[in-house]
């Protein structure tokens, strides 16, 4: 990477923009458009089956009644510790698997390809198959833990702890292979030169690996953190099917929130507020690490 | 516009006319096509053979846009706030008539009935159960959504259930215990079978509308409302806590998950043989009898609704009426009333729906244990078991239903649960404008 | 040598459960949708020894649910959505990539920036916008969408990719008079295969799966097959047999195809986050 790209055409040429014109078009105005009007409609006070000329201007009323509900707040705790487990669990297991399994072996890539297959189950059948494998009467899981280990069935989905934890698995189960493949191959793609070199110099295994493996792969730990991070706040489908937000608001996401406000309490001003809330954590989150790193701009200027 | 006004003159005039002329009312409309809004439930599925019966018989075309009926309302009010919406039909569940109606959404059948072409003189619209018929199609009378001299009708109920008592015969008999008649009975009862080992009561319980719902079948019957006449809320009444007790006691002593269950977990539970109570819908006749789903066909008794301080069961469900940006709102009303006419409502029980007319009720009580209790019990039907209006959603999923979360997963005393919440109603209240009077 | 056989059976061990771990709920939906009501209510869990019956996927497929529609709608939209995500994200990445020209490191840092909008923020101004305009049960709106949210991390893949192309193998071709279009359809194009495989899997795995803009977007006649799937949760009681079909149904096509592509799209993968 150390050949720098060469401009290919004249400085002051078109042709750049007429490449990244159709693609710079769609996302303005299927992103940052969006991001606007929901800026715009958080002044207003606008339900769903009325015109929105009769909707009534309200000025800065949404936001006022925001920064007073405890609810809120207490969803984006619930986000945030969801955050903090998956990403620290799914971090720690994916890496610490990628360590133990990395030398390459037969099979390999068979392996790798069962590890990727619950990244493409759709959000919604995720959310069903757990609900199904976590019910309390037919789900699979307590015939397991009563049967095998002698343990009281338990309502997973109903009580505010358990179906934390519920929601936590799914997404470590989903997720965690994620991580494992992306670490792994950076793992392999290490200059053996340089590991050798540190065996050689008598590092013993935990000092290979804290030393020498993993500030190697820094940045890739940092994208992968990074996508995890914006996961995160996305996420609702599959609260959304598993436990509706529930029991209380034990696994409402912020997102699962919006989706609520919006659409079973019909606050369409009041949910875009609270979206604009959305939007300024994940930006500020996702600064904060690129603050730290940036991938792109590493990528592009080395 | 007035053009408009003169065409529809036009055509009325047109129809009422052609009526005389025509052997067949709905001749003039045969080869249409109508859309219709339903939820997914058992009711609906099985009227779709009656829709198919009602097109061969009246060559209007039906399609069924069948959702899960949590999601059917933002399409419905989506569809119908467009100057053309795709439905002609929608079922709505009677907690959003108030909405429907306020925001301009449904056509009064008035305009409808005011069609001589159009009315069946066999209809007889007085044998449709009066709870059914003021609770899912009467707009505007005291409070708005109760029944009164300023209300208007604007849908016919369809697909609409009171709630009863049902119970395991086997169980009770073995077990010893009578069938409970009043709250104090069934609780005894609970606790009973609980030191027995046997789960109890089944019951929703789910965050949000589930356990509120769970709570408002006892709250009516223990005298407790959600507010009093000047909207003033009153639900850390006395009442009030009392029945969130008695549902704290149906969380311990029924099957396991109830804080987990919506509608259909607290139905399969019961017809698992998981529970030996059962304090919600009818429906659940219609589904015990069900082999493929249920293991309970056949041990499954029925009695009125307990009480406490009064006889007061819920009604609810569905009922049907006519967008009013439909664009054939005539074929519209022909299907409604033909599939609510006396021949269909029959047909509805045949296939395993819930009738919605009293004579229905009384010819069929051989073969269906529940139709006598039903028929019992809905004059004792209290339409104003929680309040029907647009501010009513967030009350419910956002207030009760978490504060009956906490009642029923916690042990924290009650009382300041629901003090808690009567705050929190009355600053929505507030909000929303409704003290303006006082 | 000994140590090294038992070493690879521990290797082993440990790949076949995790293996397990990620198949087994796959699995469960996959024989369950092959049960029939009586097996499902039985009280064991029965992992492969029942009758598979094909009742469930006949329910779907026969009923007035218009599977066909659904399934038709889905494919267009995945379809569309990945065609020119590719497309524009590809002639964006690499403008990025290789060319220097005044606002490159602003748009960079906006991509990265607006991949980062959460759906749930865009769903309320979405919804809003059909309100208003009436346009609805349109396949086009919700590809529009769907291609907006998946360019940035597209464009971010195959930015990667392209970096890694030889800039020697352009120039020659500039010099033989191609067009900016000619060097890129022809001469880079044909080396980006893993790349435009695993930046078409994420895409489609968004197209695809999506579930929430679907369900706000679409009507009677547009809609996706997620929307469709959650639509079987009925009042009275969860019907898991055909739940689990259509789950089948929606899954069982990205993971064929994910099968199939699997080396492109794990070398593609790791390649684009290692070495990019």
């Amino acid at each position: 990477m150390t050949t720098t790209a060469k401009p290919k055409w004249e400085p002051g040429s078109l042709t750049p923009y007429a490449f990244v014109t159709p693609a710079v078009l769609l996302m303005g105005v299927g992103l940052l458009y969006p991001v606007f009007m929901a800026f715009y409609l958080s002044f207003f006070d606008w339900e769903i089956g009325r015109d929105f000329a009769d909707a009534e201007a309200v000025g800065f009323v949404n936001f006022a009644r925001m920064l007073n509900d405890p609810q809120v707040w207490e969803v984006l705790g619930v986000t945030l510790r969801f955050g903090f487990w998956v990403i620290l669990l799914e971090m720690t297991l994916g890496i610490g698997l990628a360590l133990l399994l990395e030398k390459p072996i037969r099979g390999a890539s068979l392996f790798r390809t069962i590890f990727i297959l619950p990244l493409m189950v759709s959000p919604v059948v995720v959310g069903l198959i757990w609900r199904y494998l976590f019910d309390a009467r037919a789900g699979w899981i307590n015939y397991y833990m009563s049967n095998w280990f002698g343990m009281e069935p338990q309502v997973w989905l109903g009580d505010p702890q358990l179906a934390f934890f519920a929601i936590v698995f799914t997404d470590i189960w989903q997720w965690t292979p994620f991580i494992f493949i992306i670490i792994i191959a950076g793992l392999q793609a290490l200059p053996s030169e340089v590991v050798e070199a540190s065996e050689i110099d008598g590092a013993n295994w935990w000092q290979q690996v804290f030393l020498v493996k993993l500030p190697m792969i820094k940045s890739i730990i940092i994208i992968a953190l990074l996508m995890r991070i914006i996961d995160v706040f996305r996420g609702l489908e599959v609260m959304l099917i598993m436990t509706g937000g529930g029991p209380g608001r034990s696994t409402e996401l912020l997102s699962l929130h919006i989706y609520k406000r919006a659409f079973e309490t019909q606050q369409l001003g009041y949910a875009s507020a609270i979206a604009v809330l959305l939007i300024l954590v994940v930006f500020g989150l996702s600064l904060l690490i690129l603050k730290l790193s940036n991938p792109m701009k590493t990528r592009s200027d080395v | 516009m007035k053009f408009f006004n003169l065409a529809a003159t036009a055509v009325a005039a047109l129809v009422i006319g052609a009526a005389g002329a025509l052997a067949n009312p709905y001749e003039k409309y045969a080869g249409s096509t109508i859309v219709i809004s339903w939820p997914s439930n058992n009711h609906f599925k099985v009227a779709e053979t009656l829709v198919d019966e009602f097109t061969e018989e009246t060559g209007i075309n039906v399609e069924i846009d069948y959702l899960q009926y949590l999601k059917l309302r933002d399409r419905q009010l989506l569809e119908m706030a467009k100057p053309e919406g795709e439905y002609d039909v929608v079922a709505w569940v009677v907690m959003w008539k108030g909405e429907y109606v306020n925001k301009g959404l449904l056509t009064p059948l008035s305009e409808m009935y005011t069609n001589a072409g159009l009315v069946d003189p066999d209809y007889d619209i007085d044998d449709i159960a009066d709870a059914y018929l003021q609770n899912g199609g009467i707009v505007g009378g005291a409070k708005g959504y109760l029944p009164g001299k300023s209300g208007g009708l604007y849908g016919i109920p369809f697909g609409a259930e009171t709630s009863i008592l049902a119970y395991r015969k086997d169980i009770l008999e073995e077990q010893g215990i009578a069938v409970p008649t009043t709250y104090d009975e069934l609780t005894a009862a609970m606790t009973k079978l609980n030191e027995a080992g046997i789960p109890a009561l089944t019951s929703r319980g789910a965050t949000g509308h589930q356990v509120t719902a769970a709570w408002l079948f006892h709250l009516a019957p223990m005298g407790g409302r959600i507010f009093d006449d000047k909207w003033n809320p009153i639900v850390n009444s006395p009442e009030s806590v009392k029945a969130a007790e008695f549902l704290r006691h149906v969380a311990k002593t029924g099957p396991t998950g109830i804080s987990s269950y919506g509608f259909g977990d607290a139905t399969t539970a019961f017809l698992q043989g998981d529970a030996a109570f059962w304090l919600d819908s009818l429906k659940i006749a219609a589904l015990s009898r069900d082999e493929s789903r249920s293991k309970v066909n056949g041990k499954v008794g029925y009695a009125l609704h307990p009480t406490d301080a009064r006889c007061g069961s819920e009604t609810g469900g569905f009922a049907m009426g006519i967008p009013a940006n439909s664009q054939n709102k005539e074929a519209a009303f022909l299907f409604i009333q033909w599939m609510t006419s006396k021949a269909a409502d029959q047909r509805i029980v045949e296939l395993g729906g819930d009738p919605i007319r009293i004579s229905t009720l009384q010819a069929n009580t051989q073969g269906f244990d529940e139709y006598p209790v039903v028929a019992e019990q809905l004059p004792c039907a209290d339409p104003d078991w929680r309040p029907l209006i647009p501010e009513w959603n967030e009350l419910n999923v956002d207030v009760l239903g978490q504060a009956l979360t906490q009642v029923i997963t916690t042990d924290d005393p009650i009382q300041p649960i629901m003090d808690e919440a009567n705050d929190k109603i009355r600053a929505i209240m507030e909000r929303e404008g409704y003290y303006v009077w006082q | 040598m000994q140590n090294e056989k038992v070493r690879l059976t521990y290797y082993y061990t440990a790949l076949i459960l995790l293996a397990c771990m990620s198949l087994a709920p796959i699995w469960v939906m996959i024989s369950t949708s092959l049960k029939d009501e009586v097996t499902l209510q039985g009280d064991i869990p029965i992992w492969f020894f029942f009758v598979p019956t094909m009742d469930n996927y006949e329910a779907i497929l026969t009923g007035r649910g218009k599977f066909d529609t659904y399934l038709w709608n889905s494919v267009i939209v995945a379809g569309a959505t990945t065609f020119i995500t590719l497309l524009f994200g590809g002639f964006c990445a690499y403008a990025l990539a290789r060319t220097r020209f005044v606002g490159r490191t602003f748009l960079a840092n906006a991509t990265l920036m607006v991949r980062m909008v959460p759906p749930a923020v865009i769903a309320v101004p979405a919804f809003a916008f059909v309100m208003l305009s009436g346009i609805d049960n349109d396949l086009a709106a919700l590809t529009f969408l769907y291609t907006a949210i998946s360019l940035p991390f597209a464009i971010w893949l195959l930015f990667g990719f392209f970096k890694q192309i030889p800039v020697e193998l352009e120039e020659a071709a500039i010099v033989d008079g191609a067009t900016p279009l000619q060097v890129f359809f022809r001469v880079l194009l044909p080396l980006m295969s893993s790349g435009y495989a695993v930046a078409g899997i994420f895409t489609l795995r968004i197209a695809w799966n999506e579930f929430i803009l679907a369900l706000l977007l679409t009507g009677r006649n547009s809609r996706t097959l997620p929307v469709a799937a959650a639509s079987h949760i009925t009042e009275e009681g969860v019907e898991w047999g055909r739940i689990m079909a259509m789950g089948t149904l929606i899954v069982i096509p990205p993971l064929i195809f994910t099968f199939f592509a699997a080396k492109q799209i794990i070398a593609g993968m790791t390649a684009g986050a290692v070495k990019g």
